[in-house]
């Protein structure tokens, strides 16, 4: 029966194929006139013959101009004009901006112009949307503007279209141009070649050392230098080049008329052989800051490690003061206060112990961090709070000890201990530190991204000295107190106000629950926080109970049972929890999406993102997390203002939001090509192809600041 | 600084540095040289009447009218055109008389540098393309009229015109920023 039905529906193919081919011979579905204007004929073309919902295609701007008529390059060099595409597409259609293959010089003393001659394709990418009808035929319009040269310009447009029948289908290749497209293809700029780029600058010009790879045998040829950048190298020159062991230097005058050396050159390098051989592809691309001195291999990191250590050292202290430690201040305000009555000695002894569990956690976090990445793992700061499990852990330990300062029960002499009289509470000051690194870990303070992203990057043993100088920071100041209590006298004396405190802070504790129970709804859903209400619940009352029946008033058998059914309880909803949210976890479908910010943030995509770049449009990336109580103050800040955002739509600015409130390995590995492993990071694209990373703590002026630096 | 002075500098124009002295004839059979106008602001345009991008500011009056503004403002406005003969924008004799005066051009001297010379010592790489040397003789600006390279006569509007931004700034007593673009158009035609 099955194969039986397998055969007709094959057969019932085959007829509309059959009649899809005899329609064409007499009415070709796709629909493209060459038009001409004055010395260009120009065409809508596509890569293939039939289009399916949701799928991504190439189409393009064909120009063939007369014999010695020239186009222009996206820098079109001393004179000319780059071609424009203006689409006139149906709805959910989207174009990407035009892909350019490398152009040759055209000179005409003393004026030299980047374009092509002949003829030239010019890609674009097209998107189609999922809501297009099998069977329609759907009408693609443009209306492409440029410059024709030859001795005179002329500026031509044209009003094109094409037309694409729509088909559930593969594509089918358009044989007329599918060649076509490979060829252009090979003419585009790569990125990933294996050669060691690197650009040094001085008063006269730029000097770009290549460094072959270790493969690379054959002869480069003549290299050319085609800057993405107006203005900024003297174009007219002789581009001087040499070879050296490693590879070649290639000299390039700069502009006399630029007043400073620039920050940075981008551009594309065309050889005459091949980059991966003869006859391989003939343009890279490279984007790099200028160095004033000639690169040493030492000099290329970006910073040494004392910079690192004094960057994780001033960084752990700044930490104490970002949004997501602020909370669990509180928990360190009580404890000083605690010590404000007791003797010298043993105030330092629990400053020094704060500081042990300050020190101890951030030893323990470098140690998994390093070897969850040795074992190939893509992960970053932060990352336990990528992990449900770990986030409803978290709730509950924060819960309780919301409850126990609210005075629900009291912990024997462990935990905070307020008898200012007794001594004693060393595990305190240690469950303190432990406590507050733990809490800090979502937070970025500025100097600590470069710190920890140079880290990663480095031996064991050093990552081990940042993370503990990180440490050692955000101790500091409470080891400081600690040895000169004298400080400490300032705070008033103990009494019932501490009491009030004590309570207030549990409040505090509490929202600091409420946070993590919105992050964890973020990441695994609303079922996931049901299942952790559930847990608080059920944790609340091990602990009432446990307040109720285990004090010294009951009888000893009431105490024993009273003890045993909270830590069953407790103990019990801690494990509901941490295997409970993990189940009820959504996969996908959830992100965490600052809205009412006016702005259009798409989903972070890399091969997007460097398809922008690589147009030469601005691109504004957002690295952030729910769990990143920075990144939203941030947000609010810098995005809710009118002017940012007008700025952004003025200028074109594509925005992306990678959002790494879940564990993502190409969001981490997006991370460390900034040399980055926390967030928040706020990276601008500009349109010529510099690199921006904004600071940690960023405000509207900031960002605008930022955003002048592109070129409208 | 003096005219002699001037003479001995040689080399290309660079902004900033003094810009090179030079002597031309202008279409009413007068020689002119840039030394005659020191103490004055003098103002530099390449043209070519033919190309899209000069019509696009000629055809829109944008250009007469910043070179009657300045004028009035007592600058030099001076017209250079360096096509070689036979080239796109060459003209001569009562062709080209015809042409300025039907272009409505309003400038105080149209000097015809048919060999290059002057072009090429000054850089001019494309029509239009503006040079501003302030009056002690050093160059204030020189790059694009505006910043939008287009041909269409819509876009001036919406464009900031770096000469009247350069203009104002200077005789203001202020700082020229930009004091350099990429300047757009056709190539000049040598």
């Amino acid at each position: 029966m099955r194969g039986k039905a397998l055969i007709t529906s094959k057969v019932i193919h085959l007829i509309v194929f059959l009649v899809a081919i005899s329609a064409g011979l007499n009415n070709s579905p796709v629909k493209a006139e060459a038009v001409r204007v004055g010395h260009v004929e120009a065409e809508l073309v596509s890569e293939v013959d039939e289009i399916s919902p949701g799928q991504s295609i190439w189409v393009g701007l064909h120009l063939k101009m007369d014999d010695k008529w020239h186009v222009y390059w996206r820098n079109p060099g001393d004179a000319g004009l780059p071609p424009k595409i203006n689409w006139d597409l149906p709805d959910g259609f989207e174009a990407g901006s035009i892909t350019w293959p490398h152009p040759e010089r055209i000179e005409v003393e003393p004026v030299t112009s980047f374009g092509y001659y002949r003829e030239v394709l010019l890609p674009v990418r097209l998107t189609v949307p999922e809501s297009i009808q099998i069977d329609d035929t759907v009408e693609l319009k443009a209306n492409p503007e440029w410059l024709v040269c030859k001795q005179v310009c002329i500026p031509g447009e044209a009003e094109l279209s094409l037309r694409l029948p729509v088909s559930q289908d593969h594509p089918s290749y358009n044989t007329a141009w599918s060649d076509k497209f490979n060829q252009v293809r090979n003419n585009l700029p790569l990125k990933e070649h294996g050669w060691k780029i690197s650009v040094s600058g001085d008063e006269t010009g730029f000097s770009v050392e290549l460094v072959k790879p270790q493969w690379f045998e054959a002869d480069i040829g003549q290299i050319n230098f085609f800057p993405y950048k107006q203005g900024v190298v003297d174009i007219s020159s002789i581009q001087e080049m040499t070879t050296n062991d490693s590879g070649y230097v290639l000299l390039i005058d700069r502009n006399p008329n630029l007043k400073q050396i620039p920050d940075s050159l981008s551009g594309v390098l065309v050889s005459s052989s091949g980059w991966r051989g003869p006859d391989s592809e003939q343009a890279i691309e490279f984007v790099l800051p200028v160095t004033s001195d000639r690169p040493e291999a030492e000099a290329l990191a970006s910073i040494n490690i004392w910079q690192a250590l004094l960057f994780a050292f001033i960084g752990g202290m700044i930490l104490n003061l970002m949004p997501c430690v602020l909370p669990v201040l509180s928990i360190k305000i009580l404890g000083f206060v605690n010590q404000a009555g007791e003797e010298r000695g043993k105030i330092f002894a629990h400053g020094l112990i704060f500081t042990a569990g300050v020190l101890l956690s951030f030893i323990a976090l470098a140690v998994v961090l390093i070897l969850l990445r040795a074992g190939g793992q893509e992960l970053g700061w932060g990352f336990q709070l990528q992990s449900p499990g770990f986030l409803a852990g978290l709730s509950i330990f924060m819960f309780l000890f919301a409850l126990n300062l609210l005075g629900v029960f009291e912990i024997g002499t462990s935990l905070t201990r307020l008898d200012a009289g007794q001594s004693s509470g060393w595990s305190g000051s240690f469950l303190n530190g432990v406590t507050a690194t733990v809490v800090a870990t979502p937070c970025t303070a500025p100097f600590m991204g470069s710190a920890l992203g140079f880290s990663l990057s480095q031996p064991a043993w050093v990552s081990l000295s940042i993370f503990l100088f990180l440490g050692l920071g955000m101790a500091f100041p409470y080891l400081i107190l600690s040895a000169f209590p004298r400080f400490l006298k300032l705070l008033p004396k103990p009494g019932r106000w501490m009491e009030s405190l004590k309570q207030f802070m549990g409040f505090l504790l509490l929202a600091t629950v409420i946070w993590l129970a919105w992050v964890l709804g973020v990441q695994a859903g609303v079922n996931s926080v049901a299942v952790l209400m559930i847990a608080l619940l059920v944790s609340a009352l091990g602990g009432w109970i446990y307040g109720r029946w285990g004090g010294q008033v009951s009888s000893s058998s009431a105490r024993t049972v009273a003890t045993l059914l909270a830590i069953v309880l407790i103990l019990g909803s801690f494990g509901f929890s941490v295997s409970g949210v993990g189940l009820m976890a959504v996969d996908e479908g959830i992100s965490y999406q600052f809205s009412g910010d006016g702005l259009d943030w798409l989903k972070f995509d890399p091969d997007h993102v460097a398809e922008l770049i690589e147009s030469g449009q601005p691109v504004f990336i957002d690295f952030t997390a729910a769990w990143c109580l920075s990144c939203q103050v941030n947000e609010k800040v810098a995005f809710g203002s009118e002017e940012v955002r007008q700025r952004i739509a003025d200028l074109g600015v594509t925005t992306f939001k990678a959002d790494w409130t879940r564990r993502d390995d190409t969001i981490t590995r997006a991370l460390a090509e900034y040399g980055r492993n926390s967030v928040p990071l706020y990276v601008l694209h500009t349109n010529d192809g510099e690199e921006i990373i904004l600071p940690e703590i960023i405000t509207p002026e900031i960002v605008l600041d930022a955003l002048n630096k592109i070129d409208s | 600084m003096s005219s002699a002075d001037k003479e001995t500098h040689s080399g290309t124009a660079t902004v900033s540095e003094p810009a090179p002295d030079f002597t031309l004839t202008s279409t009413a059979g007068k020689t002119h040289s840039l030394s005659d106008f020191s103490g004055k602001y003098v103002i530099l345009e390449w043209i070519n009447f033919d190309c899209p991008f000069v019509k696009k500011h000629y055809r829109s009056g944008n250009m007469q009218e910043i070179q009657k503004k300045y004028r009035e403002e007592g600058a030099v406005w001076l017209t250079i055109c360096s096509s070689a003969p036979g080239k796109q924008g060459y003209f001569e004799g009562q062709a080209l008389d015809d042409r300025i005066e039907k272009e409505n051009w309003m400038g105080d001297a149209y000097l015809l540098d048919s060999d290059g010379k002057v072009g090429k010592m000054y850089a001019a790489k494309t029509t239009p393309h503006m040079y501003i040397i302030d009056p002690d003789g050093v160059l204030l600006y020189a790059g694009a009229i505006d910043d939008t390279p287009s041909t269409k006569q819509e876009d001036i509007p919406k464009s900031i015109n770096y000469v009247v931004e350069a203009m104002t700034a200077s005789m203001a007593g202020e700082e020229v920023d930009p004091s350099y673009t990429k300047a757009y158009g056709c190539s000049v035609k040598y």
